[in-house]
Parts: structure tokens; sequence; C-alpha cells
């Protein structure tokens, strides 16, 4: 074997020219990354807002709540049905909420767009992640309240406590901010059912029931008792598969995410090339003098792909290193399957980065491949006499 | 000329480096012909719809806002106004296919009026306007689907609760691809009234055609003003500012085009520049040669220079090609995220990007070229490489 001392002597010796590979590569890793961080992120907000235990329940052939209505005798009944968890003071953890899109302008001219306003009461707090006040309180039933999430607030006008968000000319004044757990209900304003349902003038309207199984018998019970039944004509699903059809709904932005992948490694490749090309070439006489003291020309290849996998990997580290920065920075797009806005933030998991450094790995293998085989066909005879 | 045909044959002196730095160049200026194509079409789009004068009404809270169907008769007897109608979104289920396609709730006597760009047959049209449960389609929407005329049509609503049971009067030709079903929006309110459920009387968007383009913002004014204090307050854009709300809605992706092509930009210039170097240094000697039997700094410059814009442009050229056939195969794939061929949009973005290249080619070469130029005959002569 040819000590990996001789590589890393190599890249330093042409530093002007290894710095060049290395940032060029580096930067195009680092566009990709950031495309992957965007749409992990928004995944990883819809993946969480999922309870395996909870049911959301709509109208037949919706697949979505925005879309979906049931009437209040219905919800009702479904909260009676037998299987459904309770919390501490007995209370059925079964929620009955109503959702409305209303077209809304970001801040910042960002342009217009949906903005998901869901009224709910308070059992419906406790069917989601880690809900919380982090500012402000919670909203008063009544009198035309409404919260959100900080996320929000930055991105839509009138939605910082203290503004008012106009509703068919009534005014909810935000409160207060909440979390949960990064859950796409970051992306909503909440307020009280009937405040928001009164000022829709849809004072029956409901658009679907969130609740919470005691098992997962109970689950498998509830979801076959709700489906077969002739007269409540609604659709039941557990909350993983829900926003699943959310998250596919992307899948425009995951095309565009490997589509950049895919050119800009292919570019990238011939790149590094051409480097490898160039090291080989001015190295003939080494090459040479290595194959005459008896190195294999196995090891010659290897020691080569190794260089050239080396120098890509630099920058592809580069290029993950240089994304840290963009984590957990918060940003938003269209959820196709609401037609409204989510938040989410940028997240460089595991995943993400792996994908960065294999994209670097692949330029370097392949790139490195043809020049290294280059290297080892040389007679040595004539990369012995070469200049 | 001489300079010319001496760049030409440095090109083609290191072959594979050259192939390299061209496939490099090319390899990433395709993926910003698409990018920058996806933006190019939508301002082309936005253009071509400005000149078909159309409005669109919508409730100021969004879609999800009522609109009464009494409006549209109140903005047909607006001054400016030549057609109007309901244009309600349906987004019904087909079979077992999830809203394959775009299905709108219109008035059969209106709707050609409204988009007098289309055409359709007469006696199809009357058809149409006969038959409560009748439908018209796009004749490509028809040919992909093998639907003939008389075809039964079903349709399950999702938001709305009356499913659709629609039969196939005709076909229309648009200019482009619209992948639409147009229905009598009559049937699905009078269905909706024996049902009993709420959410009757709902025009869902009203689509207008004012007579001048330079009334469309005053007609517009003038709508929203007259509906300002009732119970359903209107918003009326242009029919190009109502798609821009869409391409809104993803957020700024333009920015995230730029930045990420503005990184592509600057690694190529890292990349060019360093093939560039690496031919230079191997060519010393023969610069020395050059400037000794005379060739100016100037010329010197200029030919290097030269060569490296040479192949930037060439990779430009190879990238733009690929980006085009790219964009092309997304338009016949889908045109409802490509909606107009490569061919329709040609425009002034095609030679920003040459220029991008050629930009890349003259940063990369800028200093093995002033490099080469400052050389002195001496100690090129004298420098083994």
């Amino acid at each position: 074997m040819i000590p990996v001392k001789y590589n890393v002597r190599n890249l330093r010796v042409r530093w002007v020219t290894t710095l060049m590979t290395v940032v060029g590569t580096g930067l195009v890793v680092w566009a990709t990354v950031l495309t992957f961080g965007l749409t992990d992120g928004l995944d990883h907000a819809l993946r969480i807002s999922g309870d395996r235990l909870d049911l959301i329940v709509l109208r037949k052939g919706t697949t979505e709540e925005t879309s979906s209505n049931i009437d209040q005798k219905v919800a009702k009944e479904i909260a009676n049905l037998d299987g459904i968890a309770t919390d501490s003071s007995g209370q059925p953890l079964c929620s009955s909420e109503f959702v409305t899109i209303l077209t809304k302008p970001r801040r910042n001219n960002g342009g217009t767009t949906n903005l998901i306003v869901r009224g709910l009461q308070d059992v419906g707090r406790g069917l989601r992640p880690g809900f919380k006040i982090v500012r402000g309180r919670d909203v008063r039933i009544g009198v035309n309240e409404a919260i959100t999430s900080d996320r929000m607030a930055e991105r839509f006008e009138n939605l910082a406590i203290g503004e008012k968000l106009e509703i068919n000319k009534i005014h909810f004044e935000i409160v207060g901010y909440f979390e949960a757990a990064g859950s796409s209900a970051e992306s909503e304003v909440w307020t009280d059912l009937r405040d928001l349902t009164g000022a829709r003038r849809t004072p029956e309207a409901l658009s679907a029931v969130n609740l919470r199984c005691r098992d997962e018998a109970a689950k498998t019970a509830l979801l076959k008792r709700i489906r077969d039944d002739e007269q409540f004509k609604l659709d039941a699903m557990d909350e993983p598969a829900y926003f699943e059809r959310q998250m596919s709904a992307s899948i425009a932005i995951k095309f565009v995410g490997f589509a950049i992948a895919i050119f800009l490694t292919m570019g990238a490749m011939f790149a590094a090339a051409n480097t490898m090309y160039a090291a080989i070439a001015s190295r003939g006489r080494e090459i040479g003098a290595l194959r005459a003291i008896g190195f294999s020309r196995r090891s010659i290849l290897t020691s080569f792909l190794f260089e050239s996998v080396l120098l890509c990997l630099l920058g592809g580290l580069l290029g993950c290193l240089a994304t840290l920065p963009f984590n957990g920075l918060s940003t938003g797009t269209a959820n196709w399957a609401t037609f409204s806005e989510i938040t989410f933030a940028f997240r460089f998991g595991p995943s993400v980065l792996f994908r960065g450094v294999l994209m670097a790995l692949t330029m370097g293998l392949v790139g490195g491949l043809f020049p290294a085989l280059r290297a080892v066909r040389m007679p040595i005879i004539s990369a012995l006499r070469e200049t | 000329m001489h300079t010319l045909f001496y760049i030409w044959r440095n090109l083609k002196r290191n072959k594979l480096r050259s192939t390299l730095t061209i496939l490099s160049v090319g390899f990433s200026l395709a993926l910003m012909t698409v990018l920058n194509g996806y933006m190019a079409m939508q301002g082309v789009w936005g253009k071509e719809a400005e000149k078909k004068h159309r409005i669109v009404v919508m409730n100021s809270q969004g879609f999800s806002g009522m609109l009464p169907i009494s409006y549209v008769d109140r903005i047909r007897g607006t001054e400016g106004i030549k057609a109007a109608t309901p244009y309600a979104w349906y987004g019904g289920n087909y079979k077992e296919e999830q809203m394959p396609f775009a299905q709108f709730g219109c008035d059969p006597k209106a709707a050609f009026d409204v988009w007098d760009e289309f055409s359709i047959a007469p006696q199809q049209l009357a058809e149409f306007q006969k038959t409560r449960n009748g439908c018209v389609v796009d004749r490509r929407l028809a040919d992909k689907r093998g639907w003939k005329i008389g075809e039964r049509i079903p349709l399950q609503g999702t938001f709305y609760r009356f499913n659709l049971d629609l039969v196939l009067c005709g076909m229309f030709d648009a200019p482009q691809s619209t992948d639409s079903l147009w229905f009598n929006w009559l049937y699905l309110d009078e269905g909706m009234r024996e049902m009993n459920t709420p959410g009757t009387g709902n025009a869902g968007t009203i689509f207008a055609r004012v007579s001048q383009a330079e009334s469309m913002a005053s007609v517009s004014q003038r709508i929203d003003e007259r509906f300002a204090s009732s119970d359903n307050p209107t918003r009326t854009q242009t029919e190009a500012a109502f798609a821009q709300m869409f391409t809104d809605m993803l957020g700024n992706v333009q920015a995230y085009i730029r930045n990420i092509g503005l990184a592509v930009v600057f690694s190529l210039s890292l990349v060019a520049a360093n093939a560039m170097a690496m031919s230079m240094r191997e060519r010393t000697t023969e610069i020395a040669v050059l400037k000794a039997i005379g060739f100016s700094r100037r010329r010197v410059l200029v030919t290097i220079l030269g060569e490296a814009c040479s192949i930037t442009l060439l990779g430009g050229l190879l990238g733009i090609f690929i980006g085009c056939v790219c964009l092309e195969l997304l338009h016949t794939l889908s045109s409802q995220i490509m909606l107009l061929s490569v061919f329709e949009m040609f425009g002034p973005w095609l030679v920003y990007l040459l220029a991008t290249a050629a930009g890349i080619g003259l940063v990369s070469g800028i200093v093995p070229a002033v490099r080469a130029a400052q050389l002195s005959v001496i100690d090129g002569l004298r420098r083994v490489v």
C-alpha cells in the first residue's frame, strides 16, 4: 500500500488547485444540502404532527380537514363512542373542530397566501404534541381572541400579539403565542370554535373530529365502527396516515431537490476529474518510480482514487459545515394538500448530511476513476521518461 | 482572425481537459437554465394573460369565502364589462382518482365569451347550454382519457356534498393545455338545494372580460367599491395577478433560486479558473516564446481570455441545450407545472444565461491571462515545468 501521507502531501503541495477544487465542490454540496434540509424540515414538521393513537374523522370522500364538513349531531355521537381515551377529569379526548382558510398578506411584501384558522375547544389542545403557551395567554371564549405561533407572527401581517386579524369584518385580537413541538399546528391560528363559526356566519359548521383512542385495539375497532356506519357517511384515518398524504403533496419540491443534486453532482464530477487528470499528468515520473520500486497496479489505483475521494470529501464536509448556520432557521412554503402556508425549520439531520457526503463521495469516486486508470495503464519505461 | 485560429488550436490541444471543463460548465448551466426557464415561463404566462383583459373577482377573505351568485349579474351590469361567469372550483374525485384534473362550474352561456380565445363547435356549445348535466372538456384531456361525446363522467364531491353525474357534450380547443372540465354551475347548485345542504348560491370566483386593457384597473376598483360595504366584500384583480397569488404561495422561491444560481456560478468560476491555471502552467515556456517572437502583451492577454471564454461559452451552449430539452420534457410530462413549451418563451433570459457563461470565462481567465501578459520573457524561458 502506498502510504496515505503521500496523497495528503500531494494535495498540500498543489494547494491552490486543491483549495479551488475543495471550495468548488463544497459550494455545490452546500447548495444541494440546503435544498435537502428544506424538504426534510417540511417532512419532519408533518411527521411529528401525527400521533399513532389519534384519529381524524372527515366526511367520506375528502382527505383534508379544509375540505371536510360534519354535522354537529354526528360529532356528538362520535364523542360517545366506546374506546376513546379520557383525560384526568374523565372527559373523552375528542375534539370537534372547524377549519377555515383566509387569504392574508405576508410581512415585508411577501405576497398574499392562505392561512389556516382553526376553531376548537380546550380538549383539542391536549391532542397536540407538547402544546403550551409561551408568551401572552390563551384565548378567552366569546370575545374573539386568537393565539398563534411566534413563527407565524413573524411571517404574517396582523398576527403579532396585540394586533388584530380580520375575519369577515370581525376583528380577532392575538393574545398569545403557543408551541406544539414544531408540529404543523404551529402554522395555524387558533381561536374558539364558536367565535370562529360565528364570524364565518356558519354557526353550526364543523370540519372534522380529532380524537385519541384508548389503545391499538380500540383504534382498530373505532376505525371500523366509523367507516362502516352507513348513517355517518364518514371516513377516519390515523394521524400518521393523514400527514403522510400531506407529505406526498410536496413531491414537487423534493423532485426539484433531487434534480439539483443530480445536475450539480455531474458538473462537479467533471471538475474533480479535471483536477485529478492534471495531478496525474504532472506526476508521470513519480508513478513510474512507484511502479519501478514494486508497488502494484492495484495499490496505485487505490491510492489515486483515495486522493480524489479525499479531495471531494473535504469539499463535501466544508459544504455540510456551511449549512449549519441555517440549522433551525425557520422558513415556509405552501402545503399543497391544504393550499395554505406551512412554516417549519430547516433541518440538517444525519440523513441529510449523509446525502451530502454521499454526493461528494460519488464525485470523488467517479471523477477519480478514469484518471486513476490512466495512471495505472502507463508503461513504466515511458512514464519514467516523461518530463 | 489569426488570434481566433490560435485560440481554437489551443482549445484542441488538451482535448480531455477542455471537454471536462465544458461538460462541468454544461451540466451546471443546464440546471440554471431549468430554474431560470421556470421563472421566465411565469413571466411570459403573466404577459400573455394580461392580453386577454380578464379580471377575477373573489371574496376578500379568500377562496373559502362566499361570493353570492347575484354578484355575477351585478358585475355584468358594471360599465366596461363584456362578459362574466361564475367559476366554482369543484375539486371532485373521478372514479378512484383524487382530483385528477380541474373541474369548474361555469355559466355555459357566458364562459366562451369570457375565454374568447377558446374555440368549440357551435352545435356542441348549443348542446352544452341545453343539457343541465352537460360538460365540456379540453380536447387534450379528452384525448388523454379516450373520452367520446356522450361519455358519462361521474364526479364525487369532496367539499361539495353533491356528486355530479355529467355527460360529455363537447370539446374545446385552447391555445395552451388547461387540463380542465367545465360543467353548468346551476346543476351543482340545484343539486345542493335539493339536498338541503349549506353553501348554496356561491359562485366561488367570478371571471370577467373587460372591453379595454386600460380600463382593467378602474373596473376592478369599481367592482370592489361597490361590494365593499356588503356582507361579502370582494377582491378583484387581473388574471395575471391572480396567477401570481399561487406563485406567491410558494414563498420566496425566486430568492432561493437566485441564491442557488449564485453558488453555482461562483463554484463554476473556481472550476474553470482551476482548469485555465493548470493549462497555463504547462504552457509558460511557450508563452515566453510567443512574446520573444514579438506577440504584444495585449495579444497574449486577448488570446488567453478568449480561450477561457470559448470554453465556458461552449459549456454554456451545451448547458442551455440540455436545459431546454429538460424543460420541453417537463412540458410534455406535465403541462400543469410547465405551462409553456420552450419554443413559446425564447427570450432575453437565454441571452442572460449565455452572458453568465461568458462572464464565468472572463473571471476564470483573468488571473492566468494577466500573469501570462506580465511574464518576463527571460523568466518564462528559464522556468522548468
